[in-house]
């Protein structure tokens, strides 16, 4: 049973740290359909779970879970990335072998992505649908093996069509030479994927760790179906208003990626109707999650 | 009392910024319930000749001197800064720089630097470097600007020990010498936060037990940067009252006099 909170959902939503009121109800159910309006739950839409190599990984992923209960946040969409990437296909079945394990631990607060690299098409399609459909995962996260207009990359986004879960895809636009990361995607990328598959729902990671947050934003103004996380750890003054302004609050999705007072003190802060912030705290990631039922 | 000592008024090259007046920057103060901020010229950070940053600051922050705390940007680099550190204590009654060697084009080490520190360490002037001004993955394509490497400030410290340093937009300090309890650096330094993580791997918590609570202070980044982050790492970190109370405020007004 987590702890109280140390921010409220009042405090989350008004946008005053000194506000914060300590109690907050736990939500039982992530059904869209079952959730009242002013009760939807806080949803980390980009999280990571530690890998196995890690000696202390259960004790970082319990330090995970306890930030979470600090800042109210009720579930975390977590994903385990390989140490090393390329990921290999024994690379990435053991990431989402070890997130099922963590999923187990913390059934209340875990949702997984199934991490892959789809230069493995027929293996990390044969894992997605592993996940998926024999442990309940929520998605697809794809990193930067390739940029997610590779043709080779096609597969994975069929997959999740046909699966109805979303994809959540590393991005970042940087406008220097990025060596650590040949095939990183970009906001331009995913509207491309997306104009090529309009029934895909996509998710841009990180508006807040993928460089020029505003080429980001705007680059993804006419992408209707790709969804923006707003986390990672810059926490630049307008960045979510412009990104509510530019895209809408119904495609925002919050976030931390693991850069938790970041990721929700750059909510707290942003100048936007509480009810705005309802959707992009959780009532959005409910959305993507009902297509799945 | 909250004390922001990392806040800025003016405009910043490559980014429009909000609440960049004193009046816009007080309503957000008012609104995150901060009692006062040391604030300095953003312009000043990408103007050729700095001074004319801290002339438009001098400016902005009368009829609010109260609150707002004005620090100069000096860059010893730039032909008459000894003119300029002269009228900005003189005349505008600034209590201390910022220094930018990255932004301005030169190294800590540089003799004008030194000068520069050793007149500050003699008319009891706070030196306050930022780490950075932005991310890097987000830097325009006209500059390539690093961040100021923790690895070239301990020797700043140790050579200084007179001078005070106010370090802000920093992290990583607990993997260097400054984050360390360790008689190595004289304790003239102090640790803005509002870059410091105080949940999962803690640094915050890291350097209360090295460094203790009368080195770390409270600051936001505004308005470059949303305020409420910081203040949540108040709320999270465990610690006791009195030792929050410390970063909140009374650290700051101690290190500015007031």
């Amino acid at each position: 049973m987590p702890s109280s909170p140390q921010i409220s959902r009042r405090g989350l939503l008004i946008g005053s740290a000194a506000a914060t009121g300590w109690m907050v109800q736990r939500f039982a159910s992530v059904q869209a359909d079952e959730t009242p309006d002013d009760q939807v739950p806080v949803i980390d839409c980009h999280a990571h779970l530690f890998h196995p190599s890690r000696s202390d990984h259960l004790e970082m992923d319990r330090r995970l879970i306890e930030a979470a209960d600090k800042l109210g946040i009720d579930r975390l969409c977590c994903s385990i990335l390989t140490p090393k990437r390329p990921a290999t296909v024994e690379g990435f079945r053991e990431c989402n072998r070890a997130l099922i394990a963590a999923i187990e631990r913390y059934p209340q607060r875990i949702l997984g992505y199934s991490y892959v690299n789809p230069g493995f098409p027929r293996q990390a399609v044969d894992e997605i649908r592993r996940c998926v459909l024999d442990h309940g995962f929520i998605g697809v996260k794809l990193y930067n093996e390739h940029v997610c207009t590779d043709p080779i990359v096609a597969a994975v986004v069929e997959a999740a069509i046909e699966l109805r879960v979303p994809i959540l895809q590393h991005a970042g636009h940087i406008h220097h030479p990025f060596p650590e990361q040949p095939n990183i995607s970009d906001g331009g990328d995913l509207a491309e994927l997306a104009q090529r598959y309009p029934e895909a729902r996509l998710i841009c990671a990180h508006i807040g760790g993928g460089g020029d947050w505003e080429w980001t934003i705007k680059s993804l103004r006419h992408a209707r179906n790709v969804y923006l996380d707003t986390s990672g750890s810059v926490t630049d003054e307008g960045m979510i208003e412009m990104a509510a302004r530019t895209v809408g609050t119904d495609r925002l999705l919050f976030g931390c990626d693991m850069s938790m007072t970041a990721g929700v003190g750059k909510l707290m802060s942003a100048d936007l109707p509480a009810e705005e912030k309802r959707k992009i705290l959780g009532g959005n990631m409910l959305r993507l999650l009902a297509m799945r039922s | 009392m909250l004390f922001d000592v990392n806040a800025y008024l003016g405009h910043f090259a490559f980014r429009q910024l909000r609440h960049n007046t004193a009046d816009g920057l007080l309503r957000q103060m008012d609104a995150k319930g901060i009692d006062r901020a040391l604030v300095s010229s953003a312009s000043a950070i990408t103007y050729r000749n700095a001074q004319s940053g801290n002339e438009e600051l001098d400016e902005a922050v009368r009829g609010h001197r109260d609150r707002l705390i004005p620090l100069a940007v000096i860059n010893p680099a730039y032909a008459g800064w000894e003119d300029d550190l002269k009228i900005c204590c003189d005349q505008f009654g600034m209590r201390g720089f910022r220094l930018y060697p990255k932004w301005h084009n030169y190294a800590l080490t540089d003799a004008c630097a030194q000068q520069l520190i050793a007149a500050a360490a003699e008319q009891h002037l706070l030196v306050s470097i930022p780490i950075r001004v932005e991310d890097y993955r987000q830097r325009s394509w006209l500059v390539d600007v690093p961040d100021v490497p923790l690895a070239e400030i301990v020797p700043l410290v140790k050579s200084h020990p007179k001078a005070r340093f106010l370090l802000v937009n920093g992290l990583g300090y607990s993997r260097s010498p400054l984050g360390r309890a360790s008689d190595q650096l004289p304790p003239n330094y102090w640790i803005e936060i509002s870059r410091i993580s105080a949940l999962l791997d803690n640094e915050l918590g890291q350097l209360l037990n090295n460094l203790g609570p009368d080195r770390l202070v409270f600051g936001t980044g505004m308005p470059f940067k949303y305020p409420d982050p910081p203040l949540l790492k108040l709320e999270v970190l465990d610690a006791p009252g009195e030792f929050k109370e410390r970063i909140r405020g009374r650290n700051a007004a101690a290190l500015v006099g007031g």
